[in-house]
């Protein structure tokens, strides 16, 4: 039983750790305001929360408060999320589209033609 | 295993620990007010990280509570913070 909850504490901290440093690289070289935030909510999710789960196990005595961290990322994560894209969406900041977007309604109109 | 356990909790750390310091250097040097805001809200959730694995360095569970309180109070500050920004007024 220790050997096994051992095992899933390392997988999750191994997997939180990998979702963190990919949120940031993305939160570094991503074009756009929106998909930045994209990038950084996978931060709060799956790093945090498998982090957490990792606390849970290992630590005796901190179910409760490993629940409720959770509950709340949970509820504060999307929230924030969608705060801020509104934000930036009514200033008018941009979305970046890029040059392949519309490549299959350019195939389909030279089809039709 | 105790030992695998053990370098992969102070690595994560020290990853983590790096990655603020990138986001604050992002913070200073952002493209607009919504990048820096993305900014302060990605330290503020690495630093819960960083809490969360300080609480499993140390086995102790205080460091549990400390992350409760802060993301409370991060969720607050940063809808205060939107809010401000869009329409230069928190209420």
């Amino acid at each position: 039983m220790q050997i096994i909850s051992q095992w899933i504490s390392l997988l999750a901290i191994l997997t939180a750790t990998f979702f963190s440093i990919s949120g940031v690289i993305g939160f570094l070289r991503l074009p756009d305001v929106y998909t930045r935030l994209h990038a950084t909510g996978k931060v709060g999710i799956f790093g945090v929360i498998l982090l957490t789960v990792a606390a849970i196990l290992q630590i005796p005595g901190s179910v409760g408060k490993g629940l409720l961290l959770i509950i709340i990322l949970f509820i504060s994560g999307p929230a924030v999320a969608q705060a801020i894209a509104n934000t930036a969406y009514q200033m008018g900041i941009p979305a970046v589209v890029s040059e392949h977007a519309d490549s299959h309604q350019i195939n389909h109109q030279g089809l039709e033609d | 295993m105790d030992q695998i356990l053990r370098i992969s909790y102070f690595a994560s750390l020290g990853i983590h620990i790096l990655m603020i310091a990138v986001a604050v250097w992002r913070t200073w040097r952002g493209d607009n007010a919504i990048d820096r805001l993305i900014a302060v809200e990605l330290t503020s959730t690495l630093l819960l990280a960083v809490l969360v694995i300080l609480a499993i360095i140390e086995r102790n569970n205080i460091y549990m509570d400390v992350a409760l309180g802060s993301a409370a109070v991060i969720f607050i500050g940063t809808i205060a913070l939107t809010r401000y920004i869009r329409n230069e007024d928190i209420f």
